[in-house]
C-alpha cells in the first residue's frame, strides 16, 4: 500500500506527482449511510470560477455556470440590475481582458455553446470502430467497482486483498465480456500489466505519449470518466488523511482506467494515433477561460450581488425583540437553514423565548456507538477528528437482547437471499407480503424515529476534560451568562421512508446523522453538578434552577421531540409542559410556511404524511435555497423573514476575547456551509456531473451509493428531485454570502492563518461581507485581505427610500 | 350465465382510465393519477367479487362476444380468479405508488395511461376463455410494456434492454401463435376449456406443447435469454414492480392454463424440469454476487421463475400457482421498498460479526431440518401427496437448513439458536399449510400430478442432488468462498456466464451511441 518512491526512475516520480495532484482535483464522495455535502469544486478552490469552468470544460465537457437565459430572465425581471453588472465587471481578474457591459448584454441574448471535453482514447476508438467503448468501459469498471466497494449487499463478497488495482487485475484478467465485444486478448493484456499501479501508470503513459505537461489534465480527464467511483475512492483518502494515514485507491482506479486506454490504443493505433497526439497537445496548453466563460462568471457574480442587495433590504426591516430580564426558555438550534423557519415560529409564541444558532453537533464531535451496535458512527463535521467517544447507556441484558434480535433478523435476511433457501422463503412467507404491501401503501408503518436510550460520554474522559469542553462550548455559543430556566439544545434530523438519500437530509455538522446524540450528550454534560461546580470556578455560573434539555427538531414534519426522559423533570415539569405547547404551535406555524413551497400539499397536515410515504421523492426541500450565512447576534436578524435560506450562527464579537470563537466559526461552520451551498450549486448547474441523477431510476449499490438504472458510475451529489420540483428549480445556484459582524482586522488575521479558507473567499467560492454595529452590510471583502465599503445600491437603501 | 362477464369490467375500467390519461399525457396531469388508482382499486374489487361468484355460483366459460371463435370470453375458474385478484391487487398498489412517485415527471400522464393499459392486458390474458384472446392479450402485454420500458426514450441503456426484450417477446409470440393455430386446427375450436377437456396425445398437440413451453420460457427470462430482465431497471421503479410481480408471471400462467396440453408431452415436461432447475440454481448463485439491490432482485426473479417452471415440469401445477402468488407479493414489495437498501446494509454490520458454522454444524442443521420436515409431515399427514411434492418439500427443507445452520454455529449464542429453530419450524409449518391450501383450491381445476415414471424419478433424484449440493455449498459458504480457486468462478458467475454479453454481441447492442 505504501509507495517505494526510491525505486522508481525520476520520470516516473514526476508522473506519480501529477497523478497525486489529479486525485486532489476530485472531491470526496461519502457513503450514503453517512453522507455529508461536499464542495464539488474542492480541488479547484485555489482557482476562480472562470478558470474552473475552463478546466471542467476540458476534462468533463460540462458547464458549471447557469445558462444565459437564467441571467437574462433575472435582468428582465429587475431582480438583477445593470448596476450589479457594472460592479461585477469592475471586479474581473486583471489578467483577463475585461468585457464591457455591452459585451455582457449582447452575450445574454446568445445561447451558450455546447461544450465537449477533450476526447479519451476510448472515445476516439468508438468513433473509428462504431463500438461504444466508453460505455463498455463504464459498464465494466462499474461492475467490478460495485462489488469491490460493496459494504454487504451481496452475500458472496469478492476477494479484496492487495487493494483495488490488484483486485481488479484478478477480475479483469478472467472477465471475458470485453473479449466477446471485440477487445481480443484483453484478459492476457491485463495479466501482463505490472502488479504495481505506479508502474502500470508509467507504462500506459509511455505507450500513450503522456507528457508531464499534459499529465495534469489528462489524468483529471480519466478520473472524471469514473464519476462517483473516483470520488468514493477519494473519500477513502480523505478519511485516511484525517487519521494521518494515506490511501492510494484513487490512483489505483486511474491506473485501471489507463490500462483500458492503453489496450484500446494498441488495437486502433493506426486509425487514431494522430488525433490522440493532437489531444495530448491540447492537454499541454495552459487552462485559460474563453471570453464566454469570463462573461458567464461575471453574470454569476452579478446575480450574487443582486441577491445580496435583496438580503440587505430584508435585514434592514429587522425588529429586535426585547426579552426582558431572564428568558424563560433559551432554545439552541443548529445553524442549518431549516432551523431559521422554526426559530422564527418559536419566537413568535412568547416574548420569554430566546433562540440561539450553533453548529448542530454542539461542539462534541463524537465517535458514537449506538444501542446494540459495534459500528462507530462519527457524529461530527467530517472536517474534524472526533474529540470524544460515547455510547448508548443501557444494561447488559438490554444490549444483548437488542443484539440477539438484530442477529436473528440478519439470519432471516440471509435466508431470504441465499441460493436454494430463497425458494423456501418465498413459498412459505410470500403471502405475508400482501399485508406488508397494504401497510406500506397506506403508510401505516411505524412512524417517527425510535430513539435509543440516552447516550453517555465514555468514562475515560475525566472531570477536568469535561469541564474544559463545557466551558469551550458555552463560550463558542456566546452563552456564558443570563441563563434561562430551560436551555433547550435541539439537534435536527429528517424522517423519511424508503429514501437512499436520507443522510443528505440529516445534520451536516453531525456527519450525516441526526443531531439527537450530540444534543443529549451536551445536555447531560451541562446538567452534571460536578461540571457546573467546575464551570463556576472558571467564571461561568449556571444557576441551579437552569435545566439543559435535549431535543430533536424533525425537519420533515417540524415536530420537536423533547428528551425529558433523560433526567428527572422535577421542578421543571410545568415549564417543560409549557415548552411542549409552544413547540407544537411553532411546528404548526412552520409547517404552514413550508407548505407553500412543497408540491401536493394542500394544508399543513399533508406534510406529516410525506415522512412515512414510501413513494415520496420530495419529503422536504432540505437545504435547497440556501444562500447566506450570518454570524451575528440574533438581534441583527430578528423579525426578518429569511425564508429558510440562511444559516444563522449566534455570535457576539464583543464577548470574544482573542477572537478564538470567530476563528472557529470561519474555519468550521463556514466551511461546512460552503460545502453544502456548493453541493447544491453543483447539483443544480451540472446535474450530469455533480448531481445524484433521477431518483426514479436509482439502484442502490453496495449500501454506499446509487447508480442510475443497471449500473455504470456511482452518482455523487443531490438527485434531480432534491433541487427541482418538476416545473422549476427549488435552488437558485448562488454561491454563499457569508456575513459576519466582527472587526475586519480580526477576520483578516484569521484568513492570514488559514490559507484554504482565504482561497474560498479570494476566489469567490464564498462572498465575505462585514456587518456593522447597526446591523447593515457595510464592507465587502474583495481579495488578498482588502475590503471595500458597500455602496448604497449594494445595501439597497435607495430601494427602501423608494418604497 | 351473465355473471361470468363480470371480470371483464376490470380491464374495461382500466382501459377507460388509460384513455383519459392519454388525453392528459403531461406534467401534473390533474386527476389522472388519482383516477387511475381508483380504477385499479375498482378492478381489484371486481376481481374479488368474481372470486366470490366463483365460490357461490360456480365457474365456467362465458359466451363469446365475437364471431367465429374470435372475440372476448371469460374463463372463470380457480386459476383465473386467483390470478385476477393477484394482478389487480399488485396493480392497485403500483398505481397508488406511482401517483406520488411520478409526481413532477414531464410525462406522468402518459406513464399512468400505459400502466393502466398494461394492467388491463394482463387481466384480459388471465381471464381468457379462448385462444385468440389469449394470444392477443399476450402480444398486447409485451407491446404495452415496451412503452413503459422506454419511458425515458433517450437512455441508451434503456433502448438496449428494450430491444433485447422485444426480440425475445417476438419469438415468444411467434411460438404461441403457432401453438394456437395448431390447437385450433387440431380441435376445431378456439375455446380453451373445450380443448383442455378433449386433449389427445397426438403429434400436433405435442408440438403445440413444445411451442407453449418455448413461449413460456421466453416470457419467464430463462437461461440463456434472461439478459433483458436484469437490465430493465432503466425504467422507473413501479415499472419494475409491475413487471416482476404482474407481467413476468405470464409464462407460468400459460403453462398452468395449458396444463392438460403439457401433460401429454412428458419429454417436454422433462425439458422444463431441467432448464428450470438449471436456471434456478444458476440465477440463485449469480444473485449471491450482485452488489446492486435492484439487479439482485432481478436475478432473484429469474431464479424464482425457474423454480416455478421446474414445478410445472414436475406437474406440480398447484404449487407453481402458489409460487407465482407468493413470489409476486414478495417481489412487488421488494422493488417498491428498494430504497431501504442503504438502511438494510448498514443494519447488517451493527450487531457484530456473523457466526460462521463449521461443516459439523451444517450437517447437524440439515439433519434437524429433515427432522422438522418429518415431524410436520407426521402431524399434517402426507396422504394424497405426490412423490414430486414430497421431493420438492425436501428441496425447500435444504433451504431451511441454511437458516438453522446460522443458528447452530458454535459461536452463535443460545438465544440465536432458539430463534432460528423457531423461525425454521414456523417456515416449515407455513409451507405445508400453504401447499395444502393451494391443492385444495385448485382441486378439480388443475390436473393431478401423475405417478412418476423412470424419467421423472431420474429427474427428481437429479434435482435433489443438485439442489442439495448447492444448499450445502451455500451453508458452508464462508469456509470456501474466499479461496482463490473460488475467485475465478465468482468472476464468471457475477457476469451471468456471459450469456447476456453474447446476446448483446449478436444484436450489436453496444454499437456506438446515436449522438449527432
Amino acid at each position: 500500500m505504501y509507495m517505494k518512491h526510491e525505486s522508481y526512475p525520476a520520470a516516473m516520480l514526476e508522473l506519480v506527482a501529477f497523478a497525486n495532484d489529479a486525485v486532489r482535483q476530485i472531491p470526496p464522495l461519502f457513503p450514503l449511510s453517512a453522507n455529508v455535502a461536499v464542495n464539488p469544486f474542492l480541488g479547484q478552490t485555489n482557482e476562480t470560477l472562470a478558470v474552473t469552468a475552463a478546466r471542467l470544460a476540458r476534462v468533463a465537457g460540462t458547464r458549471i455556470i447557469p445558462d444565459r437565459a437564467a441571467f437574462a430572465a433575472k435582468l428582465t425581471s429587475g431582480e438583477m440590475t445593470e448596476a450589479d453588472l457594472l460592479e461585477a465587471l469592475s471586479d474581473v481578474e486583471s489578467r483577463f481582458d475585461a468585457p464591457s457591459v455591452a459585451d455582457v448584454k449582447a452575450a445574454l441574448t446568445t445561447a451558450t455553446a455546447d461544450l465537449s471535453p477533450l476526447p479519451t482514447v476510448a472515445e476516439l476508438a468508438a468513433e473509428v470502430s462504431g463500438i461504444d467503448w466508453p460505455g463498455l468501459i463504464d459498464e465494466r469498471i462499474g461492475a467490478w467497482a460495485a462489488s469491490h466497494f460493496d459494504q454487504g449487499q451481496a452475500l458472496w463478497q469478492p476477494n479484496r486483498t492487495g487493494g483495488a488495482y490488484s483486485a481488479w487485475r484478478e477480475f479483469a484478467s478472467r472477465d471475458l465480456t470485453l473479449e466477446i465485444h471485440g477487445l481480443k486478448g484483453f484478459g492476457a493484456f491485463v495479466a501482463g500489466t505490472n502488479r504495481s499501479q505506479w508502474r502500470a501508470i508509467g507504462r500506459a503513459s509511455e505507450a500513450l505519449g503522456v507528457t508531464p505537461e499534459a499529465a495534469g489534465t489528462v489524468f483529471h480527464r480519466w478520473l472524471m470518466t469514473l464519476g462517483g467511483w473516483a470520488q468514493y475512492a477519494r473519500c477513502l483518502l480523505w478519511q485516511a488523511e484525517l487519521e494521518d494515514q494515506t490511501d492510494t485507491t484513487t490512483t489505483e482506479l486511474l491506473a485501471i482506467r489507463m490500462v483500458f486506454e492503453e489496450a484500446l490504443f494498441d488495437l486502433y493505433r493506426d486509425q487514431i494515433a494522430d488525433r490522440w497526439a493532437d489531444t495530448i497537445a491540447q492537454h499541454q496548453a495552459p487552462i485559460t477561460p474563453t471570453r464566454d466563460l469570463v462573461i458567464d462568471a461575471v453574470l454569476q457574480d452579478a446575480a450574487e450581488r443582486a441577491q445580496q442587495r435583496t438580503l440587505a433590504q430584508t435585514l434592514a426591516k429587522r425588529q429586535p425583540r426585547k426579552v426582558k430580564g431572564r428568558p424563560m426558555v433559551q432554545a439552541a438550534f443548529c445553524i442549518d437553514v431549516r432551523s431559521e423557519v422554526f426559530r422564527r415560529a418559536l419566537e413568535a409564541q412568547d416574548t420569554g423565548i430566546e433562540t440561539i444558532g450553533f453548529a448542530g453537533f454542539f461542539g462534541l464531535a463524537s465517535a458514537h456507538k449506538g444501542a446494540g451496535s459495534d459500528v462507530t458512527e462519527l457524529r461530527g463535521p467530517v472536517l474534524l477528528n472526533p474529540s470524544v467517544c460515547s455510547h448508548t447507556a443501557e444494561s447488559k441484558t438490554c444490549d444483548l437482547n437488542r443484539r440477539y434480535t438484530a442477529r436473528a433478523k440478519r439470519a432471516w435476511g440471509r435466508f431470504k437471499l441465499a441460493a436454494v433457501s430463497s425458494f423456501a422463503f418465498v413459498e412459505a412467507t410470500g403471502p405475508v407480503y400482501a399485508g406488508k404491501l397494504l401497510r406500506d401503501a397506506l403508510a401505516k408503518g411505524t412512524t417517527g424515529a425510535k430513539f435509543d436510550p440516552a447516550p453517555r460520554l465514555d468514562q475515560s474522559i475525566d472531570l477536568p476534560a469535561r469541564i474544559a469542553s463545557a466551558k469551550a462550548i458555552l463560550g463558542a455559543m456566546s452563552l456564558t451568562d443570563n441563563f434561562g430556566r430551560i436551555v433547550m439544545l435541539a439537534g435536527h434530523g429528517a424522517d423519511v421512508t424508503n429514501n437512499p438519500h436520507e443522510s443528505a437530509l440529516q445534520c451536516g455538522a453531525c456527519g450525516g446523522h441526526a443531531g439527537d446524540v450530540s444534543a443529549r450528550l451536551l445536555a447531560g454534560l451541562l446538567n452534571d453538578t460536578d461540571v457546573r461546580d467546575g464551570l463556576r470556578k472558571d467564571g461561568i455560573d449556571i444557576p441551579s434552577d437552569t435545566l439543559f434539555l435535549a431535543a430533536m427538531h424533525h425537519t420533515t414534519t417540524d415536530k420537536v421531540s423533547v428528551f425529558d426522559q433523560d433526567q428527572p423533570s422535577g421542578q421543571w415539569a410545568e415549564s417543560i409542559a409549557q415548552l411542549k405547547t409552544w413547540l407544537n404551535a411553532a411546528g404548526q406555524l412552520a409547517r404552514s410556511e413550508r407548505a407553500t413551497r412543497l408540491p401536493r400539499v394542500k394544508g399543513a397536515d399533508d406534510i406529516a404524511r410525506r415522512a412515512v410515504d414510501w413513494a415520496e421523492l420530495r419529503p422536504e426541500w432540505g437545504l435547497a435555497g440556501c444562500r447566506a450565512f450570518i454570524a451575528a447576534p440574533r438581534s441583527a436578524t430578528d423579525g426578518t423573514g429569511l425564508s429558510g435560506q440562511s444559516f444563522l450562527h449566534s455570535y457576539n464579537w464583543r464577548a470574544d476575547d482573542g477572537f478564538g470563537v470567530l476563528e472557529l466559526i470561519m474555519t468550521a461552520p463556514v466551511v461546512v456551509a460552503s460545502w453544502i451551498s456548493l453541493q447544491y450549486y453543483g447539483s443544480t448547474v451540472a446535474p450530469g456531473l455533480f448531481g445524484g441523477g433521477n431518483k426514479l431510476l436509482h439502484n442502490v449499490v453496495g449500501g454506499i451509493g446509487v447508480v442510475e438504472g443497471n449500473g455504470g458510475a456511482l452518482r455523487p451529489g443531490l438527485p434531480w428531485q432534491s433541487v427541482h420540483d418538476g416545473q422549476a428549480y427549488q435552488h437558485d445556484p448562488l454561491r454563499l454570502s457569508v456575513i459576519i459582524e466582527a472587526p475586519r482586522d480580526a477576520m483578516n488575521d484569521i484568513l492570514k492563518r488559514h490559507q484554504s479558507v482565504k482561497d474560498l473567499f479570494d476566489n469567490r467560492w464564498l462572498h465575505l461581507i462585514a456587518m456593522d454595529e447597526n446591523g447593515d452590510l457595510a464592507w465587502r471583502y474583495t481579495k488578498d485581505l482588502e475590503w471595500v465599503p458597500m455602496t448604497k445600491s449594494d445595501i439597497g437603501q435607495t430601494a427602501i427610500a423608494a418604497e | 350465465m351473465y355473471h361470468l362477464f363480470l371480470p371483464l369490467l376490470s380491464p374495461l375500467i382500466l382501459l377507460a382510465s388509460a384513455c383519459y390519461a392519454g388525453r392528459h399525457p403531461g406534467l401534473r396531469p390533474g386527476k389522472v393519477p388519482q383516477l387511475a388508482e381508483w380504477a385499479a382499486l375498482g378492478a381489484f374489487v371486481i376481481a374479488v367479487m368474481s372470486a366470490l361468484i366463483l365460490i357461490v355460483l360456480g365457474g365456467g366459460t362465458s359466451a363469446l362476444i365475437g364471431v367465429w371463435g374470435v372475440g372476448l370470453s371469460v374463463h372463470l375458474d380457480a386459476v383465473s380468479a386467483i390470478m385476477l385478484v393477484l394482478v389487480s391487487f399488485i396493480g392497485w398498489i403500483v398505481l397508488r405508488y406511482s401517483a406520488t412517485y411520478l409526481d413532477g415527471e414531464a410525462r406522468q400522464g402518459a406513464f399512468t395511461g400505459w400502466m393502466c393499459a398494461t394492467l388491463a392486458a394482463v387481466l384480459l390474458l388471465v381471464m381468457s376463455g379462448n385462444l385468440i384472446q389469449l394470444l392477443a392479450a399476450w402480444i398486447a402485454t409485451s407491446l404495452l410494456l415496451h412503452q413503459l420500458l422506454l419511458f425515458y426514450p433517450n437512455r441508451t441503456t434503456a433502448q438496449r434492454a428494450a430491444r433485447k426484450k422485444a426480440v425475445v417477446a417476438r419469438i415468444s409470440e411467434a411460438a404461441l401463435a403457432a401453438a394456437v393455430v395448431l390447437l385450433i386446427a387440431n380441435y376445431g375450436t378456439s375455446d380453451i376449456a373445450t380443448i383442455l377437456s378433449a386433449v389427445q396425445p397426438d403429434a400436433p398437440t405435442i408440438i403445440a406443447a413444445l411451442l407453449i413451453a418455448l413461449a413460456a420460457i421466453m416470457a419467464s427470462a430463462q437461461f440463456p435469454i434472461h439478459g433483458w430482465l436484469t437490465e430493465v431497471m432503466e425504467a422507473p421503479t413501479p415499472v419494475s414492480a409491475l413487471l416482476h410481480a404482474g407481467v413476468i408471471n405470464a409464462g407460468g400462467f400459460l403453462l398452468i392454463r395449458c396444463a392438460d396440453v403439457m401433460l401429454v408431452a412428458p419429454g417436454i415436461m422433462a425439458l422444463l424440469v431441467m432448464l428450470g432447475g438449471f436456471t434456478a440454481l444458476f440465477g440463485g448463485l449469480v444473485m449471491l454476487t450482485q452488489p446492486a439491490v435492484k439487479t439482485s432482485l432481478a436475478w432473484s426473479t429469474i431464479a424464482q421463475m425457474a423454480f416455478m417452471i421446474m414445478q410445472c415440469g414436475l406437474a406440480l401445477f398447484p404449487l407453481a400457482l402458489l409460487h407465482i402468488v407468493a413470489h409476486s407479493l414478495y417481489k412487488a414489495h421488494a422493488f417498491l421498498s428498494a430504497g431501504e437498501a442503504v438502511r438494510n446494509v448498514a443494519a447488517i454490520r451493527r450487531p457484530g460479526p456473523v457466526a460462521v458454522p463449521s461443516a459439523r454444524n451444517v450437517l447437524l442443521a440439515f439433519a434437524t431440518g429433515i427432522l422438522i420436515y418429518a415431524a410436520v409431515a407426521a402431524i399434517f399427514g402426507v396422504d394424497g401427496k405426490s412423490i414430486q411434492a414430497i421431493a420438492l418439500g425436501v428441496i425447500l427443507i435444504f433451504g431451511v437448513a441454511y437458516l438453522l445452520a446460522q443458528g447452530f454455529a458454535d459461536a452463535a449464542p443460545g438465544a440465536l439458536t432458539r430463534r432460528t429453530v423457531i423461525y425454521a419450524s414456523v417456515t416449515s409449518v407455513s409451507y405445508f399449510i400453504l401447499q395444502s391450501v393451494a391443492q385444495y383450491l385448485t382441486a378439480g381445476t388443475l390436473p393431478a400430478t401423475p405417478a412418476p415414471g423412470p424419467l421423472e424419478w431420474a429427474l427428481i433424484i437429479l434435482a435433489l442432488i443438485s439442489f442439495g449440493a448447492v444448499a450445502l455449498a451455500q451453508s458452508t459458504f464462508p469456509l470456501w468462498a474466499s479461496h482463490p480457486a473460488a475467485a475465478g468462478i465468482r468472476v464468471h458467475l457475477s457476469n451471468g456466464l456471459y450469456a447476456n454479453a453474447i446476446f448483446d454481441r449478436l444484436l450489436d447492442g453496444w454499437s456506438r451511441r446515436q449522438t449527432v
